[in-house]
């Protein structure tokens, strides 16, 4: 039989143990129905999400439901909108309870007096021209106020293909506010002009996506294997896709065969009673959905898949090790 | 000198077999299967493999595997000695 000690040498192997049982079980939490951003491309807002369900106004039943959760085994809530910033009376139920992640976009800041260490991930989606145009606002000068050389901050950095040949400007962008990031792919729900990906400009922005890893490996989040996946779309020869997207939520999930999925993953409207179907927009094609944290979970729930050589394992790895450092699990 | 077989080696290799067959773990049988390997750290199992075998051992052995017990069932032999004894206890 062929083991994990079989495949990775000491160091590998060690960095593969730290991981190995961290048994993360993550759900996701629609915050508010509400933003102070209309950004062309929003899934929650492109997709009707925001009137899915009128938002729960009564705290303590969003306490009630967060023990609940607790006792449904979730040990991580990320929690996303609308803007949850906005109501940080249920952004602080979620942290005094459970490791808590919370996306914002960056315009209100998170008081560190009472959010001393909950993990924050500012959106951003290019550089000020295409911030402006996608949401009407160069959002990076004031986050970037905001929130220089916090060390429990990164941007989530969506590119776009306007962005092929523009990522190393904002990378620096962020290097030199002493902040980190983390590279997805715009999926484009709205079918914005120009913001749709081509095959060979998948094929460009991952090889730039690899060399800014290279290039920042201090302030780049990531790894190739990631940017492989996501420009592909395919992981070990299959394609992503519904049959395969680990992020569905489970009382909702009636796929014949099942693939590996996340364990008792819901992703709640704001009225804590509705469940979305999946971690993104239901209106969205799966084949084209370029969501990062499903493709990162797409990869980390078929780990004894990777173990068919060294490199699938050590890959596996980067991919788990990048997920647990971006929620906090494990330091940078 | 004769072999002595325990029910609790008997359950041992059935798991064993089961696990290989749910899983599709290769280049193993119910006989080379150790007992005593960890199956997180070496054989690369996760949460949502032993769910999968806590329901075929749940309808086999008629014994529910608590989730917050999942932990602690680190190898094989962990394993079957929890059903024994959560059987032995039930008799």
């Amino acid at each position: 039989m062929k083991t994990v000690s079989s495949l990775l040498d000491e160091h590998w192997y060690a960095r593969y143990k730290k991981i190995s049982k961290l048994n993360i079980r993550s759900s996701i939490y629609d915050v508010t129905n509400r933003c102070n951003l209309r950004c062309k491309g929003c899934f929650f807002f492109s997709s009707g999400e925001h009137e899915a369900a009128p938002e729960e106004m009564d705290l303590h039943r969003w306490e009630t439901f967060i023990d609940k959760e607790m006792e449904r085994g979730v040990n991580l809530a990320i929690l996303i909108g609308g803007e949850p910033t906005l109501c940080l009376d249920r952004v602080e139920a979620f942290y005094k309870r459970l490791p808590t992640f919370c996306a914002t976009n960056g315009l209100i800041k998170v008081p560190r007096d009472r959010f001393p260490d909950m993990m924050i991930g500012i959106s951003l989606w290019g550089d000020e021209a295409a911030e402006k145009l996608l949401r009407g606002k160069d959002t990076f000068a004031v986050s970037s106020r905001h929130y220089a050389g916090d060390p429990y901050v990164y941007y989530l950095y969506t590119i776009t293909p306007r962005q092929i040949g523009q990522t190393e400007r904002i990378i620096r962008k962020i290097r030199d506010v002493g902040l980190k990031v983390h590279m997805q792919l715009l999926s484009n729900d709205e079918g914005v002009d120009g913001f749709s990906w081509q095959p060979e400009e998948l094929s460009t922005i991952r090889q730039e996506m690899d060399a800014m890893l290279d290039a920042y490996p201090d302030t780049v989040i990531s790894s190739k294997y990631y940017h492989e996946i996501i420009t592909t779309g395919r992981m070990l020869g299959r394609p992503f896709g519904w049959m395969e997207c680990p992020s569905v939520t489970q009382p909702l999930d009636h796929r014949n065969p099942q693939p590996r999925r996340l364990t008792n993953f819901i992703r709640w409207a704001s009225d804590l009673q509705t469940m979305h179907r999946c971690c993104t927009s239901e209106t969205r094609d799966c084949t084209t959905c370029k969501d990062g944290a499903a493709h990162m979970s797409w990869v980390m729930v078929n780990k004894r898949s990777h173990m068919r050589s060294t490199k699938d394992l050590q890959n596996w790895i980067e991919v788990y090790e990048m997920f647990a450092k971006l929620y906090q699990f494990i330091p940078w | 000198m004769a072999v002595v077989t325990t029910d609790l080696d008997r359950m041992i290799r059935d798991i064993a077999r089961i696990m290989i067959e749910e899983l599709k773990l290769e280049d193993v049988t119910a006989e080379t299967f150790d007992p005593d390997i960890d199956l997180v750290d070496e054989v690369g199992i996760d949460s949502m493999d032993l769910a999968t075998v806590a329901l075929v051992l749940r309808d086999q052995y008629a014994v529910r595997i608590d989730e917050d017990d999942y932990p602690k069932l680190t190898t094989l032999r962990l394993i079957s000695e929890y059903i024994y004894k959560k059987r032995t206890a039930e008799a």
